[in-house]
């Protein structure tokens, strides 16, 4: 019996004993962060050679009726149903373009080479995808390249050389941005926060935080970072960890940034529960369907993502200014219809620009 | 003594109370001493909603351990729990948005829970497959399953009766209440009732069981029934406590039931241990989580600390087993 009493003891005494050792940790990673200017200018991009590929004995289509099929990872659900929509509004717009989408009905790599291959055999004009997977698409990317198709990426990126340009949805430091900007709105400059991530050493997340630090120093230098919790991707455990933050800070804490779709939901859950709406601001990255309850409630403001219409719309705008000769290695923007002048950065991307902030009053137009 | 040590009816003095629930003890205390040092730390710590979270949040971790423990004490494992809880949760989930009675997403899933695991008993008791390998079998099919059928979807708007979990009673959240009650019940059954003492017996030692006239296959059989109502019931907690259902395996849900178990005083060799301490070190498990988070510690740690309990318990158990053996 005394042994098994010290052998609680010990264990007891080991986690105390890690109570004082640990340090604060802040789940971000330690690579080097870039934070835009408070004002919204955009960031410097950093002068990269072009690295996409280019395709091979293309006829010239300036002006030209082009056939394009878009290939997402998997069609049939709420978030490439939008892309779709893009790419068609895009189409519909330019008058000169024959877009339609078609792909697997599972993410699965091996069907999507099988459908890109089917319409290079076909004949197209241009090939949309979003990648499942960077490394296996590049061989019938490239296939197609040698055909004299243009092809250009959105979503998912593939190796740079399959394909010519890749419409990047968002960077690290312009959702970082968002984030911490949406919160100093709703809280204050002056406000405390704690963060409910995935682990540490997620790499997104944790490029996310990093970057988050660096804009809330630089930005809104008198915002409290009380701590970083980590939940996984479980639900109910980010639902506890939310809690057991709201419980430990009481009245001091004023928000919670959630780093994930299912952290942002679970976040705004405990908010909820705990009767702390309108008093504990929540704003995370989340898909519109699971925040909706929340957001028509008025418990959460800002859920930051990227709009997919608009994302699908410059993608099909890339590939019809590429096809027309308007947009070549070497460019720095890109015009992208009611886009406006989209910005190349890192050699062969572009970027789709600031991300998108659903609201009360945008949110239902989204289904994904 | 002998070896299989049930729990002795004469709590005459301090020492006979210990010897009976020495485990249960030792973890109540380490529950009170955590409160008193994370208390100090941060009195927010013992306020009552923090309290209730910490009850409430994780009672169904509790529920699933009272089935695990009963099969642990006669002699078998189940490491498929928590994809069975995962699975059921869906079926709820599924069944409530589909516009069935509330009645019927809740009482589906524990039927369901029950049929499976009987299954899963009759496999173990009467095809002698251990019950390691059957249950990693079921784990394997239950997870993989889940994922074909439902693609890893949310599942959303159920309607507003459904959320037994968020319920109060005089403050106090629904779960508390089966937690204590069954857990209460289930040990009051496994101490006095025939059939209750013959988990223990069957758990012991099998074969001197048999020859006292007990029928182990049967017993199997009932106690993977009687967990697959348990499942069914914690399922239920799990999947009413938030609007939304993730329709995917909770991460290691089946080691931190087995865990709560193992720590509970439950003997991993079969025929000791109560459900109180199974329950009691569930609530531990919560405490500790809570307490990491308010004494700034990440979460890993309660991994490494949950590991040091384990290890800690099994050599409490080896040891007393080793005196009783040579008294």
């Amino acid at each position: 019996m005394i042994r098994k009493t010290l052998f609680a003891a010990a264990a007891l005494a080991a986690m105390a004993g890690s109570a004082f050792a640990a340090s604060a940790w802040t789940g971000g990673d330690d690579l080097p962060t870039n934070p835009l200017a408070c004002d919204g200018t955009a960031g410097a991009a950093a002068a990269k050679p072009y690295d996409g590929g280019e395709p091979t004995g293309a006829p010239d289509r300036k002006g030209k009726k082009i056939t394009v099929v878009d290939v997402p990872k998997l069609i049939g659900i709420g978030y490439f149903n939008a892309t779709s929509k893009g790419i068609a509004d895009a189409a519909k717009e330019l008058g000169n373009v024959d877009a339609k989408t078609d792909g697997p009905t599972q993410a699965n790599i091996d069907q999507q080479i099988t459908f890109i291959d089917n319409y290079i055999t076909s004949g197209v004009d241009g090939i949309l995808f979003a990648a499942n997977d960077p490394v296996a698409i590049a061989p019938v990317l490239k296939k197609a390249l040698s055909k004299g198709i243009n092809v250009v990426g959105y979503d998912a990126n593939s190796q740079p050389d399959a394909r010519q340009w890749f419409v990047n949805q968002a960077e690290f430091n312009g959702i970082a941005k968002a984030m911490v900007d949406n919160l100093a709105k709703e809280i204050g400059e002056e406000g405390a926060f704690a963060i409910v991530t995935s682990t540490f050493t997620t790499p997104n997340q944790a490029r996310w935080i990093a970057e988050m630090a660096a804009y809330a120093e630089k930005c809104h230098p008198k915002m409290k970072w009380l701590e970083t919790v980590e939940a996984q991707e479980d639900n109910v455990l980010s639902f506890n960890q939310a809690t057991t933050l709201i419980n430990k800070y009481g009245d001091e804490l004023k928000g919670i940034f959630g780093m994930t779709s299912v952290a942002t939901p679970a976040s705004a859950e405990a908010v909820t529960q705990a009767n702390k709406c309108g008093t504990i601001a929540v704003v995370g990255l989340a898909t519109p369907n699971a925040m909706k309850p929340y957001v028509e409630k008025d418990c959460v403001k800002s859920v930051v993502l990227w709009n997919p219409v608009d994302l699908g719309y410059a993608a099909m705008q890339v590939l019809r200014a590429v096809a027309d000769g308007d947009l070549k290695p070497g460019a720095t923007s890109v015009k992208a219809g009611k886009l406006g002048e989209l910005q190349v950065i890192n050699g062969s991307e572009i970027l789709l620009g600031a991300p998108f902030v659903f609201s009360k009053e945008n949110i239902g137009q989204f289904d994904f | 003594m002998s070896d299989i040590a049930l729990p002795v009816r004469r709590p005459s003095s301090f020492a006979r109370l210990f010897e009976a629930y020495g485990q249960e003890i030792v973890v109540l205390a380490a529950i009170v001493v955590l409160f008193a040092i994370v208390g100090l730390v941060n009195p927010r710590f013992l306020s009552d909603t923090n309290l209730t979270s910490i009850f409430s949040g994780n009672a169904y971790i509790a529920v699933a351990a009272i089935g695990m423990a009963m099969v642990i004490i006669s002699g078998h494992i189940d490491v498929s729990v928590g994809s069975l809880i995962g699975v059921l949760a869906t079926i709820a989930g599924t069944l409530a948005v589909s516009g069935y009675p509330i009645w019927v997403a809740w009482l589906v899933p524990v039927l369901v829970g029950i049929a499976i695991n009987t299954c899963l008993g009759a496999l173990i008791a009467y095809m002698r497959i251990p019950s390691i390998v059957a249950t990693l079998g079921m784990l394997s099919i239950l997870k993989g399953g889940l994922i074909s059928a439902t693609g890893g979807t949310w599942i959303t708007g159920m309607p507003p009766g459904f959320f037994i979990a968020q319920a109060r009673l005089f403050g106090i959240p629904s779960p508390v209440y089966f937690m204590v009650v069954l857990t209460i019940l289930v040990a009051l059954w496994m101490r006095y009732s025939a059939t209750g003492r013959s988990i223990y017996a069957v758990g012991g030692n099998a074969e001197a069981a048999r020859a006292s006239g007990l029928n182990p296959e049967r017993t199997c059989v009932l106690v993977f029934a009687l967990h697959g109502f348990f499942a069914g019931i914690a399922a239920l907690l799990f999947a009413t406590q938030l609007q939304v259902i993730q329709s995917t395996v909770p991460p290691n849900l089946e080691l931190t039931v087995i865990t709560a178990a193992v720590i509970g005083g439950v003997s991993i060799l079969g025929g000791t241990g109560t459900v109180i301490g199974s329950t009691l070190a569930a609530i531990l498990f919560a405490c500790i989580g809570s307490a990491l988070i308010f004494l700034n510690v990440s979460a890993y740690w309660l991994r490494a600390v949950l590991g040091l309990l384990i290890l800690a318990t099994v050599l409490a158990d080896m040891a007393r087993r080793r005196r009783g053996l040579s008294p």
